[in-house]
């Protein structure tokens, strides 16, 4: 019964193929939007670390020093508390980075070249704690060396590729040796730079250990505010400048409990000694809860989304009465089948296999579309780049969304059919 | 085989009310074949729709092979329109773009058969009305006679219990309505029973039963017609038409 009621659908399609081709093409229009735009609040609103986003805590204090007392801890943090905090030994993991940027070239390389790369000053502890994929060798070890993780599409870009453990680049007159290599890694949102409308960025290319960062004076690429002037970047080591941002990892509550106090004293201290005089606020938010912070989710894209899902709504009515005109010969044909001993379950059944079949139709044309419509979106506004991504997730979703539209859209004129008496159409 | 006791009908339109049928009471043995005759608008079609389970009735007792029809639901008359009747209208309703034998084995399709069994049977129907050579055909290749004895066969295929003809000839000229006259009556004596409403009295007299509907009721007039000889039925009416 199945296999005549799918050969039932394509005679069906067969005879009338504009209509059908219209109405496919009608539903994947809707459903190729909607899915593009479910598509980027997926990416937008994702966890970047499922598995361990609750037990990673971004660090914000109150430690500015200045004559009125602040009421808000800061995001970004000063060497001194930076460095407290990676002395904390009663936490898994802890990650101080900073934002930087320059231009790398191979060592071994003859030519003069360099590439433009995007640079992330790391305390050693950074890998473990976002769970960094290496593809080859590890992470450094200690934060004063002169060695580097590379990520994926730099080293295609320096080294062509491959191992590039132990080979050695250079960065502003300056050698480090590879020790690890990354696999590619997508972070979206990327957590542990959200701020600054970062949040949607690409993984870093480069990765220095923090002191040798620091030592070697590279930029930062990022929000800092100071009270003290300075010249270096290694003046910040003993100046109030703010500029580091610190993740802990913890592995329960007690842990980030005695991390807080611990905070908590140090802060008291510094405000004992009279170094700034605001209230004892150490902040530690979650990832998700950082990134809900931060409202990283741009409002106009829900806006979008809303709008799409209504542009869907019109799509189904619209299917739906094109489907009606050929209510007249589908009457007949239900008349006649229900006439010779078909019943309301046999013709119900042909109708869902039917508005199914035409939903796997839509939903891959939709699917198609939806990839069309976020290249689109990319060419014109390439901030979205890492955003426009059709995962499974939003495959399956769309899919079903386009067998049940697609259902809604069949549904008025089955019913319609199912309705009308026997005898109705047969003469 | 067929008894309908008390049957009515009732259309409700807005304004008006029609009794298409009242109180209407008959019984149609095995083997019979009956011709319902009557003016137009009378109720023949309303009868032999509510005979064919196609249409509801409002009042009454029908039992079909001894199965009480009322308190049925769809899917049991759905099950009885398909093993037990056949139905063939005036104006064939094959479906166009199927083929013939497409056209045949629809009702087939809603039996379960193995296609091994369905080919048998759509072969066999076609072989009764002899157009086993043209399965492969469209409705619109052949004559509207050979048209309405697809009908035929596809009625025939499932092996029903009773034939309910409406006008079978009714858009047929004198030489194609001769040829399905005579399937159908080669199909009474193999033993069918047939009810067929007939506008034509010579059809109507050369079967072994008559009766006439008017207004809704059958009519005095509607009793048994003298037993003929069925063969001689046939052959008289053959004559009459080559006169
Ligand atoms: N679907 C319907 N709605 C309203 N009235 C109907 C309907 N079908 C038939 N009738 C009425 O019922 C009566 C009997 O019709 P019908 O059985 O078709 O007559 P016949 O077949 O003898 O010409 C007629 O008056 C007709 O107008
Ligand atoms: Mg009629």
């Amino acid at each position: 019964m199945l296999r005549y009621n799918f050969r039932l659908a394509f005679e069906n399609f067969r005879r009338t193929p504009q209509l059908y081709a219209l109405v496919a093409f009608t539903l994947a229009l809707g459903i190729g939007l909607l899915s593009a735009n479910l598509a980027l609040v997926h990416t937008m609103t994702s966890d970047p670390i499922p598995h361990k986003s609750d037990k990673l805590f971004h660090v914000s204090m109150n430690t500015w020093p200045n004559e009125d007392p602040h009421e808000q801890p800061f995001y970004i943090l000063s060497y001194r508390d930076a460095d407290h905090i990676l002395n904390a030994d009663m936490v898994k993991n802890t990650a101080v980075i900073y934002a930087s940027g320059g231009y790398i070239r191979d060592l071994q390389s003859t030519e003069a070249s360099r590439i433009n790369v995007q640079i992330r000053a790391a305390s050693d502890g950074f890998f473990n704690l976002t769970d960094a994929p290496f593809a080859y060798g590890q992470a450094y070890q200690g934060n004063s060396g002169y060695e580097v993780v590379i990520g994926d599409s730099a080293n295609k870009r320096v080294f062509g590729g491959g191992n590039s453990v132990g080979k050695t680049l250079e960065l502003n007159g300056a050698n480090y040796t590879v020790v690890g290599v990354l696999k590619p890694w997508y972070l979206r949102p990327l957590f542990y730079h959200a701020t600054e409308q970062a949040a949607f960025n690409n993984t870093d290319d480069l990765f220095v250990p923090l002191e040798t960062a620091i030592d070697e004076n590279l930029p930062i690429y990022a929000r800092s505010s100071s009270t003290d002037s300075w010249q270096q970047i290694s003046d910040t080591r003993t100046k109030n400048v703010y500029y580091l941002q610190a993740w802990v990892e913890v592995e329960n509550q007690q842990q980030k409990k005695e991390f807080q106090n611990y905070l908590d004293a140090y802060s008291q201290n510094l405000k004992d000694n009279g170094e700034h005089p605001n209230k004892i606020i150490n902040q530690l938010d979650d990832v998700n809860a950082w990134l809900a912070h931060l409202n990283i989710v741009d409002s106009k894209v829900y806006a979008f989304a809303l709008v799409s899902f209504l542009f869907l709504t019109v799509c189904v009515f619209n299917a739906s009465s094109l489907l009606l005109s050929r209510q007249h010969s589908a009457l007949f044909e239900h008349g006649l089948r229900r006439a010779i001993g078909a019943s309301r379950m046999h013709l119900l059944q042909q109708g869902l296999v039917e508005s199914c079949v035409l939903g796997v139709i839509s939903a891959i044309m939709g699917l198609l579309l939806a990839w069309c419509f976020l290249q689109l979106s990319v060419t014109f506004l390439p901030q979205l780049q890492n955003l426009a991504v059709l995962d499974y997730e939003i495959l399956i979703l769309s899919f079903i969304l386009a067998i049940v539209v697609t259902n809604l859209s069949c549904l008025y004129s089955l019913i319609r059919t199912n309705k009308q008496s026997i005898s109705a159409e047969l003469k | 085989m067929l008894s309908m006791n008390n049957i009515s009908r009732i259309y409700q339109s807005d304004t008006i009310k029609t009794h298409a049928l009242r109180d209407f009471s008959l019984d149609v043995k095995q083997g019979e074949f009956v011709a319902v005759t009557g003016p137009s608008g009378s109720g023949k079609s309303t009868f032999l729709n509510i005979a064919g389970l196609l249409d509801p009735f409002d009042q009454g007792e029908y039992q079909l092979d001894g199965v009480n029809i009322q308190g049925l639901n769809d899917n049991q008359l759905s099950r009885l329109r398909n093993e037990k009747i056949g139905f063939i209208f005036q104006s064939y309703n094959l479906i166009p773009d199927y083929t013939i034998f497409d056209n045949v084995d629809m009702p087939l399709r809603y039996r379960g058969f193995s296609s091994k069994e369905r080919k048998y049977r759509i072969e066999q129907a076609l072989e009764k009305v002899g157009l086993a050579a043209r399965a492969n055909y469209l409705p619109s290749q052949l004559s509207g006679g050979q048209q309405q004895r697809v009908a035929i066969a596809r009625a025939l295929a499932g092996e029903p219990k009773i034939l309910l003809a409406d006008e079978p000839t009714g858009n047929l000229d004198s030489l194609m309505a001769r040829q399905v006259m005579e399937i159908l009556h080669q199909l009474n004596q193999e033993g069918a029973t047939i009810i067929m409403v007939t506008h034509d009295p010579d059809q109507a007299r050369a079967v072994n039963r008559n009766i006439q509907i008017i207004d809704g009721e059958i009519s005095d007039f509607g009793v048994y017609a003298p037993q003929q000889n069925i063969a001689t039925a046939a052959s008289v009416e053959v004559d009459n038409a080559t006169v």
